[in-house]
């Protein structure tokens, strides 16, 4: 992975521009789409009033919590889906019928089960975030090579160590490659969530200025959004760099 | 006479079930003595490398018998070491950390460990190259840290399962010259599995050649000569002329209609 060169802004500072110019010479109304410019000086008076900041950190406590309770227990189903046959018999078809689910359509029942607070938009964001680690993990285990194991076996590795010693290790770039995809997904179903029966996050933000027809502000939060994403994926590909330096992947 | 110190006993190999049994393995007898350098060729799927999986306590036979120092096999453990192919290292560890790596399982103290694994990177030349990871190694060093890695744990015997198959044949050379020269150094038993007529005679002091289907022992051939370190054995007639013998039997089973 390369440091995010600077050209690579270039073609999104040329879409702004061609923006602010269709807006300017009418070809684009405001009825339509908001100026680029009025978007950006609402995202300034969002940040300076804290507004946005209060309503990030209500956002990732949710989506945080949700995507770390995925990372442990999709991590400790795949392990067990693909050490112990009956465990993979009886969660495999379970995960077929979850998946082609929309995850943001459980929210309802989910709020009848656990109401409409907190709880119900964190176990939302868990079940979606889930499967990929799920699946990465039952395969990155399943792929992990026999003679590895029989290697260390072979220099004093009991069986009970194996897991920690070679497997788990030995399935952590696959593993990681999930954990990218429920960052991603935490992200998009945390928002979704918010849309309904919430009064604080960046989902409520976009939702309310959008049913007031406060585009340009609305605009603002998704543009936001948008570069939280991608920061957040950017450091998490860096730690990934630190932690499998050794996987070629890395590089 | 006294018991052998690598005893194998009619061993039999068999995969699968009942109609589509696959014999691996059939009617192994072997008797391997201690510091002997036993090299095992065969066409491919003549059970060589089951043989040595079987051995290093990987799978277990279906029936028969196998006993080091008389105690029946019945696991891996550090007292033989293995060498693979390929996928012997550990990706995520450096070279130190993989030629460490059993002596850690060992609860060994760092300082003991690093005195060791310095010893035996020096012994497998690769000085320098303690901080690498394997995928930053070529494929003759990588097998060199495998070879490391194995004798790290000081095994009494060294299993191999064609270790220099995937290397070119310069390579190859070298690093037979090197186990030989490990193996006359540390006195240790060495089971070697190789497809090349050429290595077999090159390091085995006793050459088996195997037959496939069902996998067998079809001829025992004892070197009875010396080869040197470094010797270019080329110019050897009586290299030549046993290379020759085993070459005829192993070709035969190539000619034999599949039994």
């Amino acid at each position: 992975m390369k440091v995010f060169p600077v050209v690579k802004i270039v073609p999104l500072l040329l879409l702004a521009a061609a923006w602010q110019t269709a807006s300017v010479s009418r070809l684009l109304p405001a009825s339509v789409l908001p100026s680029f410019w009025d978007v950006a000086a609402s995202l300034g008076a969002m940040m300076r009033s804290g507004e946005l900041i209060t309503h990030t950190l209500a956002s990732f406590a949710r989506a945080g919590g949700g995507f770390f309770l995925a990372v442990g227990i999709g991590i400790a189903l795949g392990l067990l889906m693909a050490r112990i046959r009956i465990v993979e018999r009886a969660l495999e078809p379970i995960l077929l019928l979850i998946y082609p689910v929309p995850k943001p359509a459980m929210i309802p029942l989910f709020m009848v089960w656990l109401g409409i607070g907190n709880a119900s938009k964190v176990a939302v964001i868990v079940l979606a975030c889930l499967l990929p680690i799920v699946n990465t993990t039952f395969n990155g285990v399943r792929s992990v090579d026999q003679t590895l194991i029989w290697s260390a076996q072979a220099r004093g590795t009991s069986s009970r160590r194996l897991l920690w010693r070679v497997v788990l290790p030995a399935a952590l770039p696959q593993i990681a490659t999930g954990v990218r995809t429920a960052i991603a997904i935490a992200i998009i179903v945390m928002v979704s969530s918010e849309f309904i029966a919430s009064e604080s996050g960046l989902g409520y933000l976009i939702f309310s200025y959008g049913g007031v027809g406060a585009d340009d502000a609305m605009l603002a939060v998704v543009i936001y959004l948008a570069t939280l994403g991608f920061l957040v994926d950017r450091c998490y590909l860096a730690g990934l760099q630190h932690l499998i330096a050794w996987h070629a992947f890395a590089h | 006479m006294p018991a052998s110190y690598l005893e194998l006993r009619s061993v039999d190999m068999q995969y699968g079930e009942a109609a589509r049994t696959t014999h691996a393995l059939q009617g192994i007898d072997l008797d391997i003595h201690e510091h002997e350098f036993v090299t095992i060729v065969g066409p491919s799927g003549c059970g060589k490398s089951t043989l040595l999986y079987l051995v290093g306590g990987f799978l277990r036979p279906s029936s028969g018998s196998l006993r080091l120092r008389g105690q029946p096999i019945t696991g891996p453990g550090p007292d033989r070491g293995i060498v693979f192919q390929r996928y012997s290292l550990f990706p995520w560890l450096t070279v130190r950390g993989n030629v460490g790596y059993g002596l850690g399982e060992q609860r060994m103290s760092r300082a003991e460990r690093n005195r060791i694994v310095d010893a035996y990177v020096q012994l497998v030349h690769l000085r320098g190259f303690e901080n690498r990871y394997p995928r930053e190694l070529s494929g003759g060093m990588q097998q060199r840290v495998a070879l490391a890695q194995a004798l790290a744990c000081r095994p009494e015997i060294l299993l191999m399962d064609e270790p220099f198959g995937a290397l070119d044949a310069q390579m190859r050379r070298i690093l037979q010259d090197e186990v030989r020269r490990i193996w006359r150094q540390d006195a240790k038993t060495v089971l070697f599995v190789t497809h090349d007529v050429e290595e077999a005679v090159a390091l085995g002091t006793r050459i088996v050649v195997m037959a496939a289907h069902p996998g067998r022992i079809k001829e025992v051939f004892e070197r009875g000569f010396e080869v040197a370190d470094g010797e270019e054995f080329e110019t050897n007639p009586a290299f030549a002329a046993l290379k020759l013998r085993i070459w005829r039997s192993v070709k035969a089973e190539f000619e034999a209609p599949a039994a």
